[in-house]
């Protein structure tokens, strides 16, 4: 598969990752680099096994095949605790919040700050509170009215910022993975989080972005990576093509290398 | 009205002001029931008012905190238990053998009968989160199972006349007026309510009910933590199962047949919602106080025991409607509710 000239130096590479689930080839024989700092668009049509791949990496299936190295060292990816060890967060469709929970609740959803008294674990919710109001004001940019309301009273965005500022609180976060962060959004929040794509960008972590809107992907992509049916149809630079390019790899428009 | 304005005002009107009374939504409903309650039998019967009264009412309620603690828990989880009643019956039932039959001290057969009852949450939690029965078909089946058992053990013997300390904590009173059972209910609830707010184990319950995939996601060790709800559950049914050997000073294999429904009710009239994802231990004790209070009326008004459960449904209903009308900013809320009610009543 070509191999488009990378500016930085690797943080991630996936090489050959197969993944099947019964007879169904989900994925197959797929490479994927990323850069540090680096924002690659994931494209294609439904099934093209996009989520799939990004499950893989944050170790929610574990693939047949494949080799995947962080930081120049192989890495095996079991499970999400073992992804998020190795700096790799998600922010998923449905933003993964549970809604009867507050703000803080969920960004500190399986990492509680917790204090032991005789040996049981209580959670330190002042703290927590306290915490996730200035995790999403200096690194999200958001402020919240009031942050102990549950999150199913706030707006499309403001999950989404509460989702992100879970998956960045996460220190050591080197690569956040979106999957469709703007499609549930209105014009004005797409807006702000397309801004705060490029902000996270700013502070060194590498985004993985499956999207279906083009604008959004030349909006802040470096490359796009096209799939389909399972396989990587094309890898592209987002500064030397066009989305006319991306959309004739999308629906599969006669491509030479595209069968093999 | 102008384009523009009428979009900036749609947002503002989605960000609207969360009214204070929507954190006390849960208990709103069964707290006007037992105003209305009270006012209805200031005329009625002011027996209702005297403390001995009072702490019958408590008396009676004790078990079901008990209960409601780890089924608010349970609920919150997404889950249900609808075995509470046969593992508080087979608990009483060993416990009352082995201090009958064998001669153990009764403070070991007590810990025994709790011991009974969290074995049996393991069971329970066994069945739902390895061989994948949902709770409700496994907690049905398992009552069957736990009250066969205890069938099989009693043999249909009713074990009656048990020591002083088990008889204290059942129908025992301290100074004279307060009854052991609803200190021992209360104190219950009070750690469940510390669970729920300020432990991983409330909190995770809450994740797991409210979005269980978000929580396996977030790496929440689900099915440790559904061992953990049906067994605290477990263990205090069989607490249950003792106090109320202590109250009646007699057990046999059929008792504790209600305790699972009543407990199931007074739990959702407090405000935990069986969808999962919330619940409170304040609206629990709410609702276990209320549905005591109308049994209680019910028998100070000599109106026959059957119509108990006529109250308790209508009871349910009531709190239901009126949280789902609280909860629907569409129609206006509490005014919205009272315009609607009106409106049907013409």
């Amino acid at each position: 598969m070509d191999q488009p000239p990378l500016s930085v130096e690797p943080l991630l590479t996936m090489t050959g990752i197969a993944k099947h689930f019964g007879g169904v080839m989900a994925v197959q024989d797929v490479d994927l680099t990323l850069g540090r700092g680096e924002v690659v668009a994931i494209v294609g049509d439904n099934g093209a096994g996009k989520s799939t791949l990004i499950k893989v990496l944050t170790g929610v299936h574990v693939p047949d095949e494949g080799v995947i190295t962080l930081e120049g060292r192989q890495v095996s990816i079991t499970s999400k605790r073992a992804s998020q060890a190795l700096g790799i967060e998600a922010v998923y469709q449905d933003l993964g919040l549970v809604d009867t929970l507050d703000a803080a609740g969920n960004v500190f959803l399986g990492h509680e700050l917790k204090r032991y008294i005789l040996g049981i674990p209580f959670l330190r919710n002042a703290r927590m509170a306290e915490e996730a109001a200035r995790v999403l004001k200096e690194n999200v940019g958001i402020e919240l009215e009031d942050i102990t309301v549950p999150t199913h009273n706030l707006s499309g965005g403001q999950r989404q910022a509460v989702a992100i500022a879970r998956a960045i609180y996460n220190t050591d976060l080197k690569i956040l993975v979106m999957d469709e962060p703007t499609a549930a959004l209105g014009p004005e929040e797409t807006r702000n989080t397309l801004k705060l794509m490029r902000r996270l960008k700013d502070q060194g972590i590498s985004l993985i972005v499956i999207s279906h809107n083009l604008d959004h992907v030349f909006a802040v992509a470096d490359r796009v990576m096209v799939m389909r049916g399972g396989r990587v149809a094309a890898t592209l630079d987002c500064k030397s093509s066009t989305k006319q390019d991306v959309l004739a790899h999308i629906i599969a428009a006669t491509d030479g290398n595209v069968a093999a | 009205m102008a384009i523009a304005a009428s979009a900036s005002v749609g947002r503002a009107n989605r960000r609207r002001e969360v009214p204070w009374i929507e954190r006390y939504i849960n208990i709103l409903g069964p707290l006007v029931m037992i105003l209305t309650l009270c006012l209805v039998m200031a005329f009625a019967d002011p027996r209702f008012f005297r403390v001995q009264n009072i702490m019958i009412i408590l008396q009676d309620a004790s078990i079901y905190m008990v209960l409601a603690m780890g089924m608010t828990l349970v609920i919150t989880g997404r889950g249900i238990d609808l075995s509470i009643g046969s593992v508080a019956a087979l608990a009483a039932v060993v416990m009352a053998m082995l201090i009958k039959d064998v001669g153990v001290n009764v403070y070991v057969a007590m810990l025994i009968a709790v011991l009974v009852g969290l074995a049996c949450g393991f069971m329970n939690g066994f069945v739902i989160t390895k061989l994948r029965v949902p709770d409700l078909i496994a907690t049905l089946s398992m009552d069957l199972v736990f009250r066969g058992f205890a069938l099989v053990l009693a043999a249909g013997v009713v074990l009656a006349r048990f020591p002083d300390p088990l008889v204290w904590l059942g129908r025992g009173r301290v100074f004279e007026v307060v009854p052991v059972a609803a200190i021992v209910g209360i104190t219950v609830l009070v750690i469940g309510f510390v669970i729920y707010r300020y432990t991983p184990l409330g909190r995770y319950a809450v994740a797991i009910g409210g979005n269980t995939e978000a929580a396996v996601l977030t790496g929440i060790d689900v099915t440790r933590h559904k061992m953990f709800q049906y067994m605290l559950m477990g263990g205090l049914a069989g607490l249950a199962g003792v106090m109320l050997t202590g109250r009646l000073n007699a057990i046999q294999a059929t008792a504790g047949m209600g305790l699972t429904l009543h407990t199931i009710a007074a739990v959702v009239v407090g405000g935990t919602t069986l969808f999962g994802g919330r619940g409170s231990m304040a609206g629990s004790l709410v609702g276990v106080l209320l549905l005591s209070m109308v049994v209680n009326a019910l028998v100070l008004l000599r109106l026959d025991f059957f119509w108990q459960q006529v109250a308790a449904g209508v009871i349910i209903i009531t709190s239901v409607a009126f949280y789902a009308a609280l909860q629907d900013p569409g129609k206006g809320g509490v005014s919205g509710l009272v315009r609607r009610l009106g409106g049907g009543a013409r």
